[in-house]
């Protein structure tokens, strides 16, 4: 994790905001410089909804260094209801609960933290929605 | 525009190579091919590498290696796409020597996994991936995978057990191949048993981690009368989104899709015309994507089409000849080379217990991260 690579990013990472065409109303997370339906340039920032649906999931036993300390950590790809798929941790909910088609909604949470500089890291999280 | 030869070969025995730095590595492969051909000298050489920086804190791979050749003045460098470096690295050698530019290319794919730790090179894969949305949110590129697994299965109804159909073919055919990571068979209770990576990835559905360095010795027509060619009829490159859920199917490997259809359509070949296909299997969803992707099983039955032995070396469509990248082991930046270099070794009759007898054209499919970049060639047997 590089620290001010994620400060950059961070508005996109706490509130899920991507962008959107203004030409034809396609709508992105990570955001676009061009829009893959009509090639134009003409994008506006665009919050996600925060409700989706899990259609895969996996428990992730070795994580890279920074999430060590979280591990086992349980990663969900999730499509939210605009149709935009996004990868995110699953938090709040017990291993064997978790399924496929389960409603989750994004949430802010630590995802970890910088344990020589001591800089927290937040960001979406999903979480089940009953 | 030249046509394009392979004219030797040169594998390093892929593993724990502790003793050897990564020039060492490259130095082997490529004097191994080149000793097979003194009469050739080569005038460009490119290196298929993808994180030397991280593994050795050596970059400049391309200059390096040319210098520790004794040679000067030579156009000399290092290509980098993920995991498919290697066969992009090919396809550089290739574009050189049709384009006549380069008579005689020397292509070494290299990588040196096993001098970091474990943590450290899951760094340096990942980087495969968009380090600012996949990386931030915990993602490394097992546990990609092993979302799109699941995705596959769910989607299709296939069991786990179906799916360890192809890491027990590659490590059957892994057995007899000399420079393979893992001479040995397994069984469904060895993957099974193994240990959980990434749910529901286990060890023995990853290919390993290991030291590695291949060669290829590319000549033009010039040299059209030497012993031992065979020609590269097709080298195609080709992209895809680069984030699996940008992707409109992320079941569907456009990138291989695309690329093969160019080396078919330039060819004028149909896929059952290949004899036998070297597929990028870095993981066990990658061998059934791959082959469904490329219309040799349809859509969720590759796993089925494997057990019932398709694609055994004797079936229908052999895969993986040598153990592929799950056995004979995918030092990730050579690999690509590695699988040009051995589907030379089929068509030049070489292959040894391996031999996919009275072949004629042989496919190699390598791609970095997952189908982000993928190269295809068509080799072809020669008189
Ligand atoms: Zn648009």
């Amino acid at each position: 994790m590089i620290p001010i690579a994620f400060w950059r990013n961070r508005r996109r990472y706490y509130n899920l905001i991507g962008n959107k065409c203004k030409s034809c109303g396609k709508e992105y997370y990570p955001p676009v410089h061009i829009c893959k339906k009509c090639g134009s340039k003409d994008l506006v920032d665009w919050e996600m909804p925060k409700e989706g649906k899990v259609i895969s999931y996996t428990i992730l036993l070795e994580p890279a260094e920074e999430f060590k300390p979280y591990a086992p950590i349980y990663l969900g790809l999730i499509e939210l209801t605009n149709g935009v798929k996004v990868i995110g941790m699953l938090t709040d909910v017990r291993k064997e609960d978790i399924r496929i088609g389960m409603k989750v909604r994004a949430t802010l949470r630590k995802l970890t933290e910088d344990r020589d500089g001591g800089q927290i890291f937040y960001g979406y999280k999903f979480v089940p929605v009953e | 525009m030249s046509r394009v030869f392979v004219a030797s070969v040169g594998l390093v025995p892929i593993g724990d190579q502790w003793h050897k730095s990564i020039s060492d590595l490259m130095v082997e492969a490529a004097l191994k091919a080149l000793d097979k051909c003194p009469w050739a000298k080569p005038d460009r050489i490119i290196v298929g590498n993808m994180f030397s920086g991280a593994s050795s804190s050596q970059e400049h791979l391309g200059a390096l290696l040319a210098s520790c050749l004794g040679l000067k003045g030579v156009p000399a460098f290092k290509v980098e796409a993920a995991c498919g470096s290697g066969g992009v690295a090919v396809h550089e050698g290739y574009v050189a020597v049709k384009a006549g530019l380069a008579d005689v290319a020397l292509v070494v794919g290299v990588e040196k996994m096993k001098d970091i730790l474990t943590p450290q090179a899951t760094k340096a894969l990942a980087m495969a991936e968009h380090a600012d949305y996949t990386q931030v949110v915990g993602t490394t590129f097992i546990s990609l995978n092993a979302l799109i697994m699941r995705y596959y299965m769910e989607k299709y109804g296939v069991t786990r057990e179906e799916m360890a159909a192809f890491p027990i073919i590659a490590h059957k055919n892994a057995v007899t191949a000399p420079h393979a990571q893992f001479k040995r068979a397994i069984t469904l209770q060895d993957v099974l048993n193994s240990p959980m990576i990434s749910d529901p990835i286990r060890l023995l559905d990853s290919s390993p981690a290991g030291d590695g360095a291949a060669a290829v010795l590319l000549v033009s027509e010039r040299y059209a009368s030497k012993e031992n060619l065979v020609e590269i009829i097709a080298s195609e490159v080709a992209n895809n989104y680069f984030l699996v859920v940008e992707r409109e199917d992320p079941l569907f490997l456009e990138a291989t899709y695309i690329a093969l259809k160019r080396a078919l359509d330039k060819t004028g070949l149909k896929i059952t015309d290949i004899d036998f296909f070297e597929i990028h299997d870095a993981f066990t969803i990658t061998a059934a994507l791959s082959l469904e992707t490329m219309g040799l099983s349809e859509r969720g039955k590759a796993p089925r089409d494997a057990l019932n032995g398709k694609f055994e070396l004797n079936g229908e469509f052999p895969i993986s000849t040598f153990g592929g990248l799950k056995a004979r082991g995918h030092p990730v930046g050579a690999t690509g080379v590695y699988q040009v270099a051995e589907a030379y070794l089929q068509l030049t009759d070489q292959a040894g217990p391996n031999q996919v007898k009275g072949a004629k054209y042989g496919l190699t499919h390598n791609f970095g991260a997952l189908d982000i970049t993928t190269a295809v060639h068509i080799l072809k047997r020669v008189g």
